[in-house]
């Protein structure tokens, strides 16, 4: 059964290329320039799918972006694509939706049978009840029978990637507006970015017949194509508006390039100074019974298709219109041979319009609607009534219930459309003074208009550059007035459904059950009903509703309002928005200057914010529960060598260096001599810690500082603040050298050994560079900063170098201090060594705790100022059973203690939130035994005490003990060593 | 003897009969904050605006902020024995890794992850920015209509440059 | 959104970080009680329309200015 074929002679399609394609496997053919929609109306395809509940047989009802039914999944499992807006080509795999095993066939059309049922709040208001889980028990089977395309589990395999763009002028649409406003703009010189969906410019023009029309257009381009200024972009969408004329569009590339290896999809961000909206009008169905059989289309779509793609209805058309435009799709099927019954909801037509389709031979019935549409799987009947009543036997149904301005990109940015009655449809409610709109979205329809329009802000686009303009010429020709009779229900009552949202399957009668529940505003109407929420975004059906409901309500359109339109405009793939942030490029990532170092030296590697770091090394042992312990007795009994370089570091210079710091850190800075280094620790301004680190005072004037791995950036940026708005009178320079400066630990009791070995002419002894202490000594020339610093708690020292020599120094220290049989330990072990000797870090400093509470509030200056010394004394801070930390020792053999573990007293029952949680914990190879840091209510007053240990994600329960959380070496005899 | 090794010593090379990404190596960065008109005796003219580089006795002189300037050398520069004591002095020649990308393409290659503007008109030779690739700061000098320096910081190079290579797969044939 | 960085000119809104309102005076350090350095940090006006805040150029020159934004639309005013 078929209600089209394609022609021998005219449209668009570029006969000499054919395109083989497949549809549900079955190979078809078509032509370069067609759609897939051509295609398939060409090839007998009026049942395209089943519909979203009811599984009622659809076929495609446009030729645009407003496609309600003709959805399909293409190739590479994209669903939900109008075959409207798919380019032909060659290989192209479209497969049909909602319908199984066909869409001739579809079993769940019971669907249909049951569909008294169906009605809207039906799902919500029968599968709540009677229990409290019903809707989550239930949903899965209901979502799996009403659906629109399936995702995929499986990768894209395609490419998408994302773009910045700057114009002056943004014209989006390419139709006679668009195409004299960008023109025009053009002309001036001004940078100006033609935005067009289609795969072809000209809008409308590409429906037409008239030859001038033709001839014009492609002058237009041809001039648009050959200014420098101007960037023309066909399949390209302007899909949101948002701040300081911020648009994203989506380029969809052919697919010829796609192949090649180019993205499939760009989307491109786009900034403009001033934008031409120039994106037409949708031409909207009429609301009857039956009103969504395939074959039921809009007049326009009807006339795009024989016109643009030579696909023609097979033998009759009825048509039904309430204005003049559909005439235009009448005359010209009429002259192209076919039989055309017009039902005219008006019952006085304009007489040119008369008279011409009585010269054609059309059947007219003034004041007369459509009564019901028969045919199972396609229109076979349509029914009329009202001043006249007929029964017609046809091949399609070509509907025009009047225009629509597409108002949404115009809208986004909060300006709500208004109504205007006299085209009955919604216009831009206002414009930003950047932004213009032209020809039909205005409102103002007609060819002669819209250049007019087109001319006229295309002008006004570029006056404020002080740019001349040249308007642009139109062709021949003058515009019809545009005359409508607003028809919004059934003119007369039908047996069958009467659809309003053919996507979503809401009938009128729907709407009025919305209305007698009291969702009577269109925001509570199209949650109710789903209205407007399919993937059409309701472009043809949003109006119909409101008109319905205002009717219903008694009160005028634009009292009813609008929905919001949000972006995007069309369906937007999310492998657009992803582009090319996906797998190894999702973010970026951070290499330490001894990665290559590490690499070669056996690490594996583990995230740690951006950074990628050494996690443990291969000599230890293959899996890192068993490398760090190997790695930690290396250092406490040997010397092992280490990656710092990630910790954050800042040169902080100046005459005022030393009053900075003294003023950033809670202790004293002020009087550190030359050449020593001390630990210091930073609060905010409301008294939390925000970073602790060890900072060296290299001259009078400056000072190298460190900070934690996590928290250089911030730091980096507080010190900035401080300096650039707050403290402008203090002359110090800040620059993070985070980046120029290698580190690397040297630690163990051999570790002054290894030093000398490696520096063999450098004094390191502890005389002269005791804990603390800090020398600068050079190695071929290279400045090399000693510290003498302890993470571990052992005889410890960091090495510092600028980062191109850092690889080198590396492998100079594993070859000189190889007797000592040095070797690499990872983070791992650096993180288990300072929890045995009962150094914060991260996991500690996380934002909440403040000096009390981590053990370090003796470290506060009593006298002089710091930040944070004010709200630090806040009464709640100051509380004596605040969590502090502690350290916990296990208390049972073979049994683990665990990161986040809930700590309760002894007595407690297990429940709740607990009296602390343990922050860091470890295998103690000095203990034999796991320990942890840990944060407990009132802290080490508890010390000796017993607590439950509880991991309620395992159900496991141990029994540990409140100690010190130094571990080993309390007095410092190793770190003095 | 200790060597340098660059950041993208294990980077995959780019290779395109349109568009070159490399290192461009062998260079010296200063770091010079203080007024203008204490540095300019040593260094010559500076530039006057801030995103904009002047050329002067071998040096890319470039002006980051007010009174700070980035002076690039060669590669064992000896121009801050001069400015001790002139201005406060950072080194950075390790910090930044210097990518280039040059071509036809560079510039759309570019705005496929910059919001700047590289219309050749706007952005034309001489000038810098310093903005974001890939989320991590990057200055962007262009040094000729279809050349760009990209100072990226030293341990996000191979990341930033994996990023351009990527970006610009396209013209690889 | 796009930013008018004073020493870069105009940039788009990812270069930058937000550092607060900067109509509130901050107490000159080691001066002020408890409460002037509470009300300082923890208590701020919500307005709606022109505010005038912190911004920081991170990714690019660094410069921290300030900023007047309209909160409700977005409105880019003057940059110092």
């Amino acid at each position: 059964m078929t209600a089209f074929r394609r022609l021998e002679k005219g449209g668009r399609i570029d006969r000499s290329k054919p395109v083989s394609f497949t549809y549900d496997g079955k190979p078809l053919s078509g032509f370069a320039g067609d759609t897939l929609a051509s295609a398939l109306l060409a090839n007998g395809k009026t049942l395209t799918s089943r519909s979203f509940k009811y599984h009622r047989p659809r076929g495609i009802v446009s030729a645009g972006v407003e496609e309600p039914n003709g959805l399909f999944t293409i190739g590479r499992n994209e669903p939900n694509i109008p075959a409207t807006t798919i380019d032909l080509t060659d290989g192209l795999v479209a497969h049909s939706q909602n319908a199984w095993p066909s869409p001739d066939f579809d079993v769940m059309a019971v669907n249909s049978l049951l569909s008294p049922l169906f009605q809207s709040g039906f799902y919500y208001k029968t599968f709540m009840g009677p229990f409290k889980k019903s809707w989550m028990f239930y949903e899965p089977f209901i979502r799996r029978a009403a659906g629109l395309g399936k995702g995929s589990y499986e990768k894209d395999s395609d490419r998408y990637d994302t773009a910045h763009e700057f114009c002056d002028v943004l014209v989006v649409g390419s139709g006679p507006a668009g195409l004299a406003a960008a023109l025009t703009a053009g002309r001036s010189g001004a940078r100006v970015v033609l935005v067009e969906q289609d795969a072809e410019f000209g809008g409308q023009l590409l429906s037409e017949r008239t030859a001038d029309f033709e001839t014009w257009r492609k002058a237009q381009l041809a001039e648009l194509s050959s200014l420098s200024n101007v960037k023309i972009r066909a399949r390209t969408t302007a899909q949101g508006l948002y701040d300081d004329n911020f648009i994203v569009l989506l380029q969809r590339h052919e697919e010829s390039d796609a192949a090649k290896g180019k993205p499939r999809q760009t989307l491109i961000s786009l900034r403009a100074k001033s934008i031409i909206f120039a994106t037409g009008a949708l031409e909207r169905p009429l609301v009857f019974s039956n009103n969504d059989r395939p074959g039921v289309m809009l007049a326009s779509a009807v006339r795009t298709y024989l016109n643009r793609f030579a696909v023609a209805p097979l033998k009759r058309v009825c048509m039904v219109t309430n204005n003049d435009t559909a005439y235009l799709t009448a005359f010209d099927l009429a002259e192209a041979g076919i039989a055309v019954t017009m039902a005219d909801h008006r019952k006085v037509i304009p007489s040119d319009l008369l008279s011409r389709a009585a010269m054609l031979g059309m059947a007219m019935f003034p004041g007369t609607g459509v009564a019901d549409v028969e045919g199972a799987k396609q229109v076979s009947r349509v029914q009329l009534a009202g001043s006249h009543s007929a029964s017609i036997e046809c091949d399609v149904l070509a509907m025009s219930g009047g225009w629509s301005p597409a108002v949404h990109l115009t809208s986004h940015g909060g300006i709500k459309p208004a109504y205007d009655e006299k085209i009955a449809a919604f216009v831009p409610g206002g414009f930003a003074a950047t932004h213009f709109g032209a020809g039909a979205v205005m409102g103002r329809f007609g060819t002669q208009a819209a250049i007019k329009d087109g001319n006229e802000m295309g002008a006004k686009a570029v006056a404020d550059f002080g740019k001349t303009v040249k308007p642009v010429a139109p062709p021949e020709g003058k515009d019809r007035a545009y005359h409508i009779l607003p028809v919004w229900l059934p003119a007369v009552a039908g047996k069958g459904k009467a659809f309003v949202d053919v996507q979503s399957d809401v009938t009128v009668k729907d709407i009025k059950s919305a209305h007698q529940e009291g969702y009577v505003s269109v925001e509570h109407l199209k949650r109710y009903t789903t209205l407007g929420m399919g993937t059409d975004q309701g472009k043809t059906s949003n109006i119909n509703a409101i008109a319905i409901m205002a009717g219903l309500r008694e009160v005028p359109i634009m009292q009813a309002g609008t929905t919001t339109f949000r972006p995007p405009y069309t369906g937007l793939a999310v492998g657009a928005i992803a582009g090319r942030t996906i797998g190894h490029h999702f973010r970026p990532y951070r290499l330490s200057p001894l990665h290559d170092a590490n690499k070669a030296s056996g690490a594996t590697f583990i995230e740690a914010g951006l950074w990628m770091r050494a996690w443990y090394y291969a000599w230890a042992g293959n899996s890192p529960e068993t490398a760090y312990i190997r790695e930690m007795e290396l250092v406490r009994k040997g010397v092992g060598l280490a990656d710092v370089s990630t910790l954050g570091k800042i040169d902080v210079q100046g005459p005022d260096a030393a009053e900075f710091l003294n003023r950033v850190y809670v202790n004293g800075f002020a009087k550190l001599p030359v050449g020593k280094a001390r630990y210091g620790v930073m609060l905010n301004d409301d008294g939390v810690v925000l970073d602790d680190g060890t900072t060296t005072r290299i001259s009078d004037t400056q000072f190298y500082l460190t900070t934690t791995t996590a928290q250089a950036g911030e730091v980096m940026s507080w010190l900035e603040y401080l300096l650039q708005v707050h403290w402008t009178d203090l002359e110090v320079h800040v620059t993070s050298l985070t980046d120029e400066w290698a580190g690397m630990a040297v630690s163990g009791p051999k570790s002054r050994e290894a030093l000398q070995l490696a520096f063999p002419d450098a004094d390191v002894s502890t005389e002269n560079l005791p804990y603390m202490g800090c020398l600068e000594v050079h190695l071929d020339d290279v400045p090399i900063r000693l510290l003498r610093l302890s993470f571990s708690g052992e005889l410890a020292y960091e090495v510092h170098c600028p980062a191109d020599y850092a690889h080198a120094l590396w492998e100079h220290f594993l070859k000189m201090a190889a007797p000592l049989g040095i070797k690499p330990y990872g983070l791992e072990a650096l993180a288990s060594l300072r929890i045995e000797k009962g150094h914060v870090a991260g996991l500690e400093l996380d934002h909440r705790n403040t000096l009390d509470d981590l053990g370090l509030g003796k470290m506060a200056g009593k006298e002089k100022a710091y930040i944070g010394r004010e709200l630090r004394m806040r009464e709640a801070l100051q509380a004596p059973e605040r969590w502090s930390l502690v350290g916990i020792e296990l208390m049972e053999a073979d049994k683990k203690l665990r990161g986040g573990s809930i700590l309760f007293s002894a007595g407690d029952e297990i429940k709740g939130h607990g009296r602390g949680y343990i922050t860091s914990v470890t295998w103690s190879t000095e203990l034999n035994k796991f320990i942890a840091l840990g944060l407990y209510q009132g802290g080490l007053k508890h010390e000796g005490e017993d607590i439950i240990c509880a991991f309620p994600l395992k159900n496991e329960q141990v029994k540990a003990r409140i100690v010190s959380p130094h571990f080993i070496d309390r007095e410092g005899a190793r770190l003095n060593a | 003897m200790l060597d340098r090794r660059s950041a993208l010593s294990l980077a995959k090379s780019y290779a395109s009969p349109v568009l070159q990404i490399g290192e461009a190596r062998g260079f010296s960065l200063l770091q010079a904050a203080g007024p203008a008109k204490a540095i300019s005796p040593i260094t010559g003219k500076l530039p006057a605006k801030v995103g904009t580089a002047s050329q002067t006795d071998g040096r890319t002189l470039m002006r980051t902020g007010e009174n700070q300037f980035w002076i690039i050398g060669p590669e064992n520069d000896a121009i801050a024995k001069k400015l001790e004591g002139v201005a406060i002095l950072t080194p950075l020649s390790h910090s930044r890794t210097r990518i280039f990308i040059e071509g036809a393409p560079a510039r759309d290659v570019l705005s496929k992850g910059v919001p700047l503007d590289f219309h050749p008109t706007v952005f034309k030779p001489g000038m810098f920015a310093m903005t974001g690739i890939h989320h991590t700061p990057v200055l962007v000098h262009c040094t000729s209509q279809t050349r760009f320096e990209i100072y990226a910081l030293r341990t996000f190079a191979l990341s930033v440059h994996d990023w351009l290579t990527d970006a610009a797969l396209e013209f690889v044939e | 959104m796009r930013i008018p960085c004073p020493h870069c000119g105009e940039r788009d809104v990812s270069e930058f970080r937000y550092g607060g309102d900067a109509t509130k005076q901050r107490p000159r350090h080691g001066e002020g009680d408890l409460k002037a350095w509470h009300d300082y940090y923890f208590l701020f006006d919500n307005p709606k329309g022109p505010h005038t805040e912190y911004w920081q150029h991170v990714l690019g020159c660094r410069h921290w200015f300030k900023l007047t934004r309209n909160t409700a639309t977005n409105e880019i005013g003057e940059a110092s």
